[in-house]
């Protein structure tokens, strides 16, 4: 195995296992009152497109919901970080490392 | 302004999209200036505008989750996070979150869980506020003492440098973004304070986390800030997969929110650039006793002007981040130009 291809490996195990350290501990870190569960049913009537798809996982599994929620959110909280980062960089600021003055 | 209304199938109703990016924004510029999750602007906030409540606190963790990888993407680059020291504290947290909880469960079980949370709630807000601006107002005292006399300030030991000197207990561990060395169980023990202290009071614990890194750990306040953060986005992350899994998140809300957020965000933690981090604390201190002042309302049975009070409030202070920023930008452009001119 290459040298890259060895360290890519050894970076993806680290990742691994940091993640999972803290997800299992996650299941205590989150903040807020305990949510008990709601039964509640989202009315699809008169809903369409993006609307519509949301509330039929709603409706169909919490669970596929949950995993919806955090993909989404995850997803879209990477494509607007670099994304914004990249519209920061247009400005023409340097913003590389800072020293950390007090 | 009927036009920007949206229908939200979870919650059930209509809400104004341009209220929801203005709500995003402005919890994240502050959220990204002081790392801190913002809940306790943005649950009142939603629901002051006729967000049901049980969906204001999953939709708010769930977009925090969002917007804090916004805000440590930046800090990240910036070199203000510390993952070694984060992942320490969270081991910490995980653990002193479980005991905070069943603590509340013994005061419930005693009949004074809410009498006991909402003072220590006051009380600690109070504390953190005092303690922080009693200590901005002596660095102000020492450094014009020190600026008099023509002399630089005597640098003295810090209470968190002194702790690592008594505290050291194996194994001792270099945080590299900190510029700390320090016993292993201090960031755990840290976390684990925190962790009780946020969960006894039912909060993501952001407000309390990032001065213990600073007056415990010893961080410097920016990578306090950047650590925080990155605390948050883990947690946040599971707070929007645990309502999730409840039923209690609004996607739609939460991704309009996260827009606006990212936007404030990305703002708020470039403006730490400009910003030392002694006037940082000052601002924080501020923050702080407005959120005391907001629980000391609600306390008064004063809901509706607690949450009026505390909105208003964010959009205040994130008004005054985005001046800093602003002034920041143009200093640095104009030493640019000026620069060339002088041959450098």
């Amino acid at each position: 195995m290459s040298g890259i291809a060895k360290r890519c490996l050894v970076g993806v195990a680290r990742a691994a296992l940091a993640a999972t350290v803290a997800m299992t501990g996650t299941a205590w870190a989150a903040g807020g009152p305990p949510a008990t569960k709601l039964i509640n049913v989202v009315d699809t009537r008169g809903q369409s497109g993006v609307g519509l798809s949301i509330a039929q996982i709603y409706n169909e599994s919490f669970l596929q919901f949950g995993l919806l929620v955090v993909v989404v959110m995850v997803v879209q909280g990477m494509v607007l970080g670099f994304g914004m980062d990249k519209a920061m960089n247009l400005l023409g600021l340097d913003l590389g490392k800072l020293s950390h003055h007090e | 302004m009927d036009f920007f209304n949206i229908y939200l199938p979870i919650a059930g109703m209509q809400f104004n999209v341009l209220l929801l990016l203005l709500i995003g924004f402005t919890v994240g510029v502050c959220g990204g200036f002081f790392g801190v999750g913002g809940a306790w602007i943005v649950t009142p906030a939603l629901n002051i505008f006729g967000f049901p409540m049980p969906y204001a606190i999953g939709t708010d963790l769930a977009h925090m989750g969002g917007k804090s990888i916004v805000s440590t993407i930046r800090h990240g680059k910036f070199g203000n996070v510390d993952v070694k020291l984060g992942f320490s504290m969270i081991a910490g947290t995980t653990l002193g979150m479980e005991l905070g909880a069943r603590l509340v469960m013994k005061l419930e079980h005693l009949g004074v869980a809410d009498t006991v949370i909402r003072k220590m709630y006051v009380v600690f807000l109070a504390f953190i506020g005092s303690y922080v601006l009693y200590d901005y107002i002596s660095h102000v005292r020492e450094t014009s003492r020190a600026a008099k006399a023509g002399a630089p300030a005597a640098k003295r030991d810090t209470f968190a440098q002194r702790l690592h000197r008594r505290f050291r207990v194996w194994p001792m561990v270099h945080f590299k973004a900190s510029g700390v060395t320090c016993s292993l169980w201090l960031p755990i023990a840290v976390g684990f304070t925190t962790g009780v202290v946020a969960s006894v009071l039912g909060v993501g614990g952001g407000f309390i986390r990032m001065p213990a890194l600073i007056y415990l750990i010893g961080c410097p306040t920016l990578v306090a800030v950047g650590t925080d953060l990155f605390e948050v986005m883990i947690t946040g992350a599971y707070g929007a997969f645990t309502y999730g899994i409840k039923g209690r998140v609004d996607l739609i809300a939460a991704v309009w929110m996260l827009m606006g957020a990212a936007v404030g965000a990305q703002m708020g933690t470039v403006a730490v650039k400009y910003v030392r981090g002694y006037s940082i604390r000052l601002l924080f201190a501020t923050t702080i006793f407005i959120a005391c002042a907001s629980v000391l309302m609600k306390q008064l049975e004063l809901q509706v002007a607690s949450s009026i009070f505390i909105l208003s409030a964010g959009i205040l202070i994130s008004g005054v981040i985005l001046s800093l920023l602003v002034r920041g930008v143009m200093r640095e452009r104009s030493e640019r130009r000026a620069a060339p001119e002088l041959g450098v």
